[in-house]
C-alpha cells in the first residue's frame, strides 16, 4: 500500500503579482449580468482585466454534479459546474498553459455557518478534477473593505471597495425599476432594452470614476459625492421615454429566499421571475443592498446584547451605528435620483421584531430571521399579494427558516405564501406550486382593484380619460403613492381618484 | 447537568436515545420541511419529553460550541441547522395549537453562544428567570461555571480512556480504529451502533472528539511539521483546511490528522447523516488526508431513520477483512516515519 505523499496539504493558490496584472484576467461571477457588469466597470478603474462568468445554464448543474462531493447544495452545484464550463471552453480555446497563466478566478466567502464560506472546497475539487490545480483561485472575504491576495496583485482597497458597492447599489436600482416598469410597458421589449442601455452608460461612469484619495478622504468623497447620482439622473432621463399602462390587473409577487436563488436570474432559479411575469404578476425582486444591510445591523445588535460587557460602547455604538445610518442614506440618494420607483430597503429593526416570536436573531447563516421578517413585512404593509420564496435543494439555513413558516402561517392564514424548493431540475414541479398560489393572488388582486373602483366610484374608462390629459401619468417614472393596497393597478386608481377629487 | 444541578433543579428529565419508534410515535408530522437525519430526530425526541413528568423543556439553540481547537480556528460555530433547528420543530408543535401550554410545560430555548463567554450567562438567565423564581444573572453566571467544570471534568475522563486504550495497542500490537462523524452518531439510533459492530470484532474504537491532547504524543506526532514551518501549533489544521468556521468540521478535520499520524489507528470510519450539509464538502479532504498516510478508510454515508442492518453488517466484515489483512504493515510504515515511541506509551 504505497502512498505518493505522507500528507495531504490544502489547495493553494500560486502568487498573482503586480506585473501580471496587464496580462491577466480576473473571471467572477454569482450575481446577475447587470451586477457583474457594473463590478467589471470598477475592476476595469482600478487596473485589472475581468471577464464574468457566463450565466448559469442548466447543463452547469450536469458538470458541477460530475466534479464536486456528493450532496452539495443547488447553489453549489450550479456555480461549480458554471466554473468548470468556463475553464473547459478556456482550455479548448487558450491550450492548458493559456487557462493557468492569462485567467484566475476570484470567489468571497464569508460567516461560516452555511457552505457560503466553503463553496471554494467544491471549486477545488473542480480543479482537480480537471487536472487544473495550477490555476489560481482566490478567497476574499466579503466582509473586508482592504485585502489583497498572495503576491500583491489583487489588492482590495477602499476605491475598490466603494466602487463593488456602487455597482451593487446600482445593479439593485436598475433591477427594480426593469421589475416595476416591465409588466406595464406598452412597447414589448422597451424596458430590456433600457435596462441593457442603462448598464451601459452607468458601467462607463464606474470604468471613468475619478479616484479621490485612498483611505478615509476616499470614503468621504464616495459617500458625498453627486458622481454616482448624476449619473443616474441620466438614467432616470432615458427611463422617462417608456410608456406605461398601470391599469392592467397584476398580482404583485416578493420574492424572497436564499441569497444566491433569490438573487439569480437564470437556469438556476427555473427562471422565476421572468415566468412569472409571463403568467401575468409583477414581481418585487431582492436587492443584494437588502442582505449587506442585514449583516451591518447585525453587528449593531449584537453590540447591544453585549451592553454592559463591551468597552467604549457608546463610541461603538455610534460608529456602527453611523456605517448603517450612511449605508442607507447612499441608497435613498440613488433611489431618489430616480424618483424612488426603487423600493426602500426594509428597516432591519423593524424585521428582526416582526420575526422574534418565530426566529431568533441570532440564527445567522443565510438570511436568517430575515426571511421570516419580510414575508411578514410584506403582508402587513400590504407590499405584494404573495411571497414566492426560493430555496434551494440542499440549503442548511434556509431549510429551517422555512420550517419555522409554518407557525407564522398558522397566525397569519391569509398570507399567501409558495415556498419553493430548487433542485435546478425539475421546473414543472416548481412552476406547478408556484401556480396554485398565484391563482389565489391574482384573484385577490382583481378584488382589490374592484373595491378601489367601487370606493372611488371611478370606471377604467373615467382614468383613461384623466390620464388623456395628463399623459405624464403614463411614463415610467412616475412615482404612484402607496395607498395601502398592494396592486400597482389599485394604487394607480386610488391616485387618479385623489387628482380628480374624488377620495 | 453541572448547570441545572447548581442551580437547584431538584430533577433532570433526559429523553431516550434516538429510535424509530420513538421518530414515528412522538415527532412524526411536527418536521415542516424536509431534512436531515438528526434534525428530525429531534423532534421525537421533543415529543417524547412532553408526554413525561415535567414542568420545563429546555431546548438550546447551541450557536457555537466550546472547542480544543478554539484559537487555533477561525471560530467554533455549530452547525446552521443544529442551532436554527430548534425554531423550525417548535412551528410544528405551535402551528395548530398552543401545545406545550396545554400540557402546562413552558419551553424554553435560549440562543447559546459557548463562544461568548459574557453573553451565555445572559441568554441563559433571560430565558429562565421566568421559570426559575428569583434566579440572578449572578447564579446564572456561577452555574455556568459549573457546567463548564462538569464538561472538562467528563472530557478529560474520556482522553484519559482514549490513552489507556492506545496504550492498550501498543502493548498488545493491535489496530484501533477511529470513527470521524458528529457527535451526535454515538447516540446508537443515529450512528446505526455502527461502532458498536466494529467492537464486537475486537477493535477497539477511538471518537475523534476525545482524542488524548497530551503534549509527549502531540510533539511526537506533530513536532516536525510545526519545526518545518508547515504548521504553527499542533491544533493547526490550516495546512489541510483553509476555512475553519465549523467546530465539529474542524475537529473532524484534526482528528483526521491525528489518524494519519498515528500508527495504531489503521482504519478510519466516517459516518455521516443523510443531507448533512456540513459533512458534504468535507468528505474528498478527509478521505484524502487519512488515505495519503496508507491508513485505511471507509465511509458510510446518507445514514437516515431507516436502518439496513443487515447490509451494514455485510460490509463491517468486509472491513474487518481488510483491517486483519493490512493493520500489521500499516503500523510498522506509520512508525517508520516517525521517531522512537515516546516512553509515556509504552506503560
Amino acid at each position: 500500500m504505497e502512498t505518493k505523499e505522507f500528507h495531504y496539504r490544502a489547495y493553494r493558490p500560486r502568487p498573482f503579482t503586480k506585473e501580471e496584472r496587464s496580462k491577466t484576467t480576473i473571471l467572477f461571477g454569482g450575481l446577475t449580468w447587470k451586477h457583474e457588469r457594473l463590478i467589471q466597470g470598477s475592476l476595469e478603474r482600478m487596473g485589472y482585466k475581468s471577464m464574468p462568468l457566463p450565466n448559469i445554464e442548466r447543463q452547469d448543474l450536469d458538470i458541477g454534479k460530475e466534479f464536486i462531493d456528493v450532496g452539495a447544495c443547488c447553489p453549489t452545484t450550479f456555480t461549480a459546474g458554471n466554473l468548470a464550463r468556463t475553464l473547459m471552453t478556456l482550455r479548448e480555446r487558450e491550450g492548458e498553459e493559456g487557462v493557468k497563466n492569462n485567467y484566475l478566478f476570484v470567489t468571497i466567502g464569508a460567516c461560516g455557518p452555511c457552505r457560503f464560506g466553503q463553496y471554494h472546497e467544491s471549486y477545488e475539487r473542480v480543479l482537480e478534477g480537471l487536472n487544473l490545480t495550477d490555476f489560481r483561485l482566490f478567497l476574499l472575504d466579503l466582509l473586508q473593505m482592504e485585502q489583497s491576495a498572495p503576491g500583491g496583485g489583487l489588492e482590495i482597497s477602499m476605491p475598490l471597495t466603494f466602487g463593488l458597492v456602487y455597482s451593487m447599489f446600482y445593479g439593485d436600482l436598475i433591477t427594480d425599476m426593469e421589475y416595476a416598469i416591465r409588466p406595464y410597458e406598452v412597447v414589448e421589449g422597451s424596458t430590456d432594452n433600457m435596462v441593457r442601455e442603462s448598464v451601459e452608460l452607468l458601467y462607463e461612469r464606474l470604468k471613468n470614476r475619478p479616484i479621490k484619495g485612498k483611505k478615509i478622504d476616499s470614503l468621504i468623497w464616495h459617500v458625498f459625492t453627486g458622481y454616482f447620482v448624476d449619473a443616474l439622473k441620466e438614467v432616470r432621463r432615458l427611463w422617462d421615454e417608456i410608456e406605461v399602462d398601470r391599469l392592467r390587473v397584476k398580482p404583485k409577487v416578493k420574492i424572497t429566499g436564499e441569497f444566491w436563488l433569490q438573487t439569480h436570474e437564470g437556469d438556476g432559479n427555473y427562471n422565476i421571475k421572468r415566468w412569472l411575469e409571463k403568467e401575468g404578476a409583477e414581481v418585487i425582486p431582492p436587492p443584494v443592498a437588502v442582505w449587506m444591510d442585514y449583516l451591518i445591523n447585525m453587528e449593531l445588535f449584537k453590540l447591544e446584547d453585549a451592553k454592559g460587557f463591551v468597552k467604549k460602547y457608546y463610541l461603538k455604538k455610534l460608529a456602527i451605528g453611523t456605517i448603517a445610518g450612511l449605508y442607507k442614506m447612499v441608497y435613498n440618494r440613488l433611489r431618489k435620483a430616480l424618483n424612488n420607483i426603487p423600493n426602500p430597503l426594509p428597516d432591519q429593526r423593524k424585521l428582526k421584531e416582526l420575526a422574534r416570536p418565530y426566529f431568533h436573531y441570532r440564527l445567522t447563516g443565510g438570511e436568517g430571521h430575515m426571511l421570516i421578517g419580510k414575508a411578514l413585512y410584506a403582508y402587513l404593509n400590504r407590499q405584494a399579494h404573495m411571497i414566492c420564496e426560493l430555496s434551494p435543494y440542499g440549503c442548511l439555513p434556509n431549510t429551517m427558516s422555512v420550517g419555522a413558516m409554518a407557525k407564522v402561517l398558522g397566525d397569519y392564514p391569509d398570507l399567501l405564501y409558495a415556498p419553493i424548493e430548487i433542485k435546478g431540475d425539475a421546473e414543472v414541479h416548481a412552476y406547478s406550486r408556484c401556480q396554485m398560489i398565484l391563482t389565489e393572488a391574482k384573484r385577490r388582486a382583481k378584488e382589490e382593484f374592484e373595491e378601489v373602483l367601487e370606493r372611488t366610484g371611478l370606471t377604467v374608462e373615467d382614468i383613461r380619460n384623466f390620464e388623456e390629459d395628463h399623459p405624464e401619468l403614463r411614463r415610467a417614472t412616475y412615482k404612484v403613492p402607496h395607498y395601502g393596497y398592494a396592486g400597482t393597478a389599485s394604487n394607480y386608481a386610488m391616485h387618479i381618484a385623489k387628482l380628480m377629487g374624488r377620495i | 447537568m453541572g448547570f441545572f444541578q447548581s442551580l437547584g433543579v431538584g430533577r433532570i428529565v433526559f429523553s431516550s436515545d434516538t429510535s424509530e419508534e420513538q421518530y414515528r410515535e412522538y415527532g412524526k408530522g411536527r418536521i415542516t420541511m424536509d431534512s436531515c437525519f438528526p434534525v428530525k430526530a429531534l423532534a421525537g425526541h421533543m415529543g417524547e419529553l412532553l408526554h413525561k413528568d415535567i414542568n420545563l423543556l429546555f431546548v438550546p439553540m447551541i450557536y457555537s460550541l466550546p472547542s480544543f481547537l478554539k484559537g487555533h480556528v477561525v471560530d467554533t460555530l455549530s452547525c446552521t441547522r443544529v442551532m436554527m433547528s430548534v425554531e423550525n420543530i417548535k412551528a410544528g408543535f405551535l402551528r395548530e395549537r398552543k401545545e406545550f401550554e396545554e400540557r402546562g410545560i413552558a419551553f424554553v430555548s435560549p440562543f447559546v453562544p459557548f463562544a461568548e463567554p459574557e453573553l451565555l450567562p445572559k441568554y441563559l438567565w433571560e430565558s429562565l428567570k421566568e421559570h426559575i423564581p428569583g434566579l440572578t444573572l449572578e447564579e446564572t453566571a456561577r452555574a455556568v461555571k459549573e457546567g463548564f467544570r462538569a464538561l472538562e471534568d467528563f472530557e478529560r475522563k474520556m482522553r484519559e480512556k482514549s490513552l489507556e486504550i492506545i496504550r492498550w495497542c501498543v502493548k498488545n500490537n493491535r489496530p484501533a480504529i477511529l470513527v470521524l462523524a458528529r457527535p451526535y452518531h454515538m447516540d446508537p439510533g443515529i450512528g446505526h451502533d455502527i461502532d458498536g459492530e466494529f467492537q464486537q470484532y475486537g477493535f477497539p474504537v477511538l471518537w475523534y472528539n476525545y482524542l488524548p491532547l497530551d503534549d509527549w504524543l502531540l510533539e511526537w506526532l506533530f513536532s516536525k511539521e510545526i519545526r518545518a514551518g508547515i504548521i504553527r501549533s499542533y491544533f493547526d489544521i490550516s495546512d489541510v483546511w483553509t476555512s475553519s468556521y465549523s467546530s465539529n468540521t474542524n475537529e473532524i478535520i484534526w482528528g483526521a490528522k491525528f489518524s494519519a499520524r498515528l500508527p495504531w489507528i489503521t482504519g478510519v470510519i466516517r459516518l455521516s447523516s443523510y443531507e448533512c450539509g456540513m459533512d458534504q464538502p468535507t468528505f474528498t479532504p478527509v478521505q484524502k488526508i487519512v488515505e495519503s498516510s496508507g491508513t485505511l478508510f471507509f465511509k458510510f454515508g446518507e445514514l437516515d431513520e431507516t436502518k439496513p442492518a443487515g447490509s451494514v453488517k455485510i460490509r463491517v466484515e468486509t472491513i474487518v477483512y481488510y483491517l486483519e489483512k493490512y493493520s500489521q504493515d500499516i503500523i510498522k510504515k506509520k512508525l517508520s516515519r516517525l521517531g522512537a515511541v515516546p516512553s509515556q506509551l509504552l506503560v
